[in-house]
C-alpha cells in the first residue's frame, strides 16, 4: 500500500482535518484504493506532451485591479457568533 | 385552469399563458407552493422562500404586458443550494456552512432575477457537490419521483444536482438551475426524465457559486424541454467581470435556432462510449436516437476518442486536489460552522476539530486525496501527470470536431439505482457512474442530456449530445428536432403527494 499511517496523518495535517484512530484504517484504505484507480495515468508517455490550459488570457480583457470601499461589516459579522466589536475572535495566537 | 396541469407546463408554455393572460404569476406560484408544500418524502427544497416569490409574483403580474417585461417574468424556479443568494440560507448541502446567509448574490441568480423570474427556494443536493446520487448531504438524500416499475424502493435522483433534477421531474418548479463539474445536471437529467445542460467552460459566470474545482465548474439549467433550456440558458449566460473565466462572447438567442433544419449535420459515434450491454432496451433507444436523426438528413460517422479510459482517473486527481486547495478557506473563524474548543485549544485545533466536524466522509476524502496528489514528492507523478493527460484528452476531442459536428454518446451506463446501493465499500464504484460524463468536463465542452425513454424497468433514460466550444446552438437544436421526434412524456406517478 503507497500510503501507509504515517502518510495519512501528515496529510490529514496539511489538511487541517483532525481524524480519530477509530476512522483512520478506513480512511487508508479509500485513499489506497483511489491511488490505485489513479495509478493508470502511469500508462501513458507523456514526455512531450503540455500541461492543460484553456487558451492565453488577454490581460485587457481583465478588470483593472481598482480599491472599492465595503463597509458593510454588519452583514459579513452577522455570520457569525464569534465577534468583538467589529473582529472576529479566534483563540490566542500570541504567548 | 385545473392546478395540477398548470404546474406540469414548462417555463415555455407558462411564459405563453402568462403573456396572454389566461393565467397570473400569482396563481402559478400558489400552484408551485401547493406542489412543494404536499413534496416533503422527495426532500428536494431544503429552504423555501414563499414569502419572496409571493413578492416577486405581484410584482411580475403588474408589469407582464407592459414595456418593462423580461423574458422570465412570473416564471417560478428552484435555485440548487450551491448559487449563493443574498440574505437567504446557502450551505452547499454542508453542515460547515451551517446557517450561511450570504451577504451578496452569484451573478447566474442575478441574471434570473433581473428576467423577473421567481424564486421558490433552494434545492437540495450532494454536499459541496461532490456525489452522484445525492446521498453525501447533510439533508439526507432526494428522492426520485420515479419508480422502477412494480417496486417501492427508492431509487437516486443523481447527483450532484439531484434536488433540482426531482424537483423539476415532479412539478415542483418550471425549471431549476443546477451546476456540472463531473457530470452533475447531466446525470440527474438522465435519471429523472429531464433535460440537463453543462455549457461551455466559460459561458456561465462562476461568481457567487460555491466553488469545488474551478477550472471544471458550469453553471446550467436543468428544465423539462429543450426548449426551456434554451430560454433559461440565454438568461443565465454572459461575461461577467468579476469571474476572469468567464468569455466575452455574445451570447445568441437559442430558441431562435431550434427549429433550424438539422440535414447534413455530422453526428459522431465513439466505439469508447458503446454500452456493455448491446442487447439492452438503453442501447436500443440509443439505437434510435441514432435513426432518427439518420431519418432526418444526417450523417453517422464512427469516430474515435483514445484517451477516454483515463478521464475518470485524470479527473480524480485534477478535482480533488482544486478541491482541496478552494475548500481551504472553511477554518471556522468568519462563517459557519466552528467547533467547541477545550480551554488551552490553539487556533490550529480550532481549524481541524472544526473541519473535522463539519465536511461529511466523501467531502473529507476528497480534499485528503487532493492534498496527497499536490503534495512534495507526489506532484509531478499524480497533478502534474494529470495535467498533461487532460490535453490528450481535449486533442482526442479536437480531431473528432474536425470530422463531426456533433458526439452521440449515453448519459449514463444505467438507469436510476437504488439509494444505498452504490460505492458503500468502495469509493470508486460510484465515481464510475460519471464514466460518460467527465470527459466533456476535463475538455470544457458544452454537453445536453436529453430523455430518448423508458428502459425495462420502467425508468427514464438520457442520450448525451457533445458539441464543440460554443456550440450550444447547435446542441440544442438537435436535442429539439430530436425530442419532437421521441415525443417522451415525464409524467412519474405521483406516489409522494
Amino acid at each position: 500500500m503507497e500510503i501507509d499511517t504515517e502518510t495519512v496523518l501528515k496529510i490529514a495535517r496539511l489538511s487541517r482535518i483532525k481524524i480519530n484512530d477509530s476512522e483512520s484504517a478506513d480512511i487508508q484504505k479509500d485513499l489506497n484504493r483511489i491511488v490505485e484507480f489513479v495509478k493508470k495515468l502511469g500508462e501513458i508517455d507523456i514526455d512531450r506532451i503540455d500541461e492543460f490550459n484553456f487558451g492565453k488570457t488577454n490581460i485587457e480583457d481583465m478588470r483593472k485591479d481598482n480599491v472599492t470601499i465595503y463597509d458593510n461589516t454588519y452583514d459579513i459579522l452577522k455570520n457569525t457568533k464569534n465577534k468583538n466589536q467589529d473582529f472576529f475572535t479566534v483563540p490566542k495566537i500570541v504567548e | 385552469m385545473n392546478e395540477v396541469k398548470l404546474t406540469q407546463l414548462g417555463i415555455k408554455d407558462s411564459r405563453d399563458l402568462l403573456n396572454k393572460k389566461e393565467i397570473s404569476a400569482t396563481e402559478l406560484t400558489n400552484a408551485y407552493i401547493q406542489n412543494i408544500e404536499e413534496s416533503s418524502e422527495l426532500n428536494a427544497f431544503i429552504e423555501k422562500t414563499f414569502d419572496k416569490a409571493l413578492m416577486q409574483a405581484s410584482k411580475a403580474d403588474k408589469i407582464i404586458g407592459t414595456d418593462s417585461q423580461k423574458s422570465l417574468c412570473g416564471i417560478p424556479l428552484g435555485i440548487k443550494d450551491l448559487f449563493c443568494c443574498k440574505n437567504v440560507k446557502t450551505q452547499a448541502a454542508s453542515v460547515i456552512l451551517e446557517n450561511f446567509i450570504p451577504p451578496y448574490e452569484s451573478t447566474v441568480t442575478q441574471k434570473l432575477w433581473d428576467e423577473q423570474a421567481i424564486m421558490l427556494g433552494k434545492l437540495n443536493m450532494d454536499e459541496f457537490a461532490m456525489g452522484s446520487s445525492n446521498e453525501t448531504s447533510t439533508y439526507g438524500p432526494v428522492i426520485n419521483p420515479w419508480k422502477s416499475t412494480g417496486s417501492h424502493d427508492s431509487l437516486t435522483p443523481g447527483g450532484s444536482s439531484g434536488g433540482s433534477s426531482a424537483a423539476v421531474a415532479a412539478n415542483l418548479c418550471t425549471g431549476a438551475t443546477g451546476t456540472d463539474t463531473g457530470g452533475s445536471i447531466r446525470q440527474p437529467a438522465s435519471f429523472t426524465g429531464t433535460v440537463g445542460l453543462k455549457p461551455t467552460y466559460g459561458r456561465c459566470s462562476r461568481w457567487g457559486i460555491i466553488a469545488f474545482a474551478s477550472s471544471f465548474d458550469q453553471a446550467g439549467p436543468i428544465t423539462k424541454n429543450v426548449t426551456d433550456s434554451a430560454i433559461m440558458l440565454k438568461a443565465m449566460s454572459g461575461f461577467d467581470p468579476l469571474d476572469s473565466t468567464s468569455a466575452k462572447i455574445d451570447v445568441p438567442d437559442y430558441e431562435q435556432e431550434l427549429e433550424k433544419d438539422i440535414k447534413g449535420i455530422r453526428v459522431g459515434l465513439a466505439k469508447e462510449y458503446r454500452l456493455q450491454n448491446s442487447d439492452s432496451e438503453a442501447n436500443r433507444k440509443l439505437e434510435k436516437a441514432i435513426k432518427i436523426l439518420k431519418d432526418m438528413g444526417a450523417e453517422i460517422v464512427e469516430v474515435s476518442l483514445p484517451h477516454t479510459e483515463y478521464a475518470l482517473p485524470t479527473y480524480y486527481v485534477l478535482a480533488p486536489a482544486e478541491a482541496s486547495s478552494n475548500l481551504a478557506r472553511y477554518d471556522g473563524v468568519r462563517y459557519g460552522h466552528r467547533a467547541n474548543l477545550d480551554t488551552n485549544d490553539s487556533i490550529l485545533e480550532l481549524y481541524e476539530k472544526t473541519r473535522s466536524e463539519g465536511f461529511g466522509t466523501e467531502v473529507k476524502r476528497r480534499i485528503l486525496i487532493g492534498t496527497y496528489v499536490l503534495s512534495s514528492g507526489y506532484y509531478d507523478a499524480y497533478y502534474k501527470r494529470a495535467q498533461k493527460v487532460r490535453s490528450l484528452i481535449k486533442n482526442d476531442f479536437d480531431e473528432v470536431f474536425k470530422k463531426v459536428d456533433i458526439i452521440l454518446t449515453p448519459t449514463t451506463p444505467t438507469s436510476a439505482f437504488p439509494l444505498g446501493s452504490k460505492g458503500k465499500q468502495d469509493p470508486v464504484e460510484m465515481y464510475m457512474n460519471d464514466i460518460f460524463t467527465v470527459p466533456a468536463n476535463l475538455a470544457g465542452l458544452p454537453a445536453l442530456s436529453l430523455p430518448v425513454g423508458l428502459d425495462e424497468l420502467g425508468l427514464p433514460l438520457g442520450v448525451q449530445l457533445i458539441g464543440n466550444n460554443w456550440q450550444e446552438p447547435l446542441l440544442l437544436n438537435t436535442a429539439f428536432n430530436l425530442e419532437n421526434t421521441l415525443a417522451f412524456e415525464n409524467n412519474p406517478k405521483k406516489w409522494w403527494a
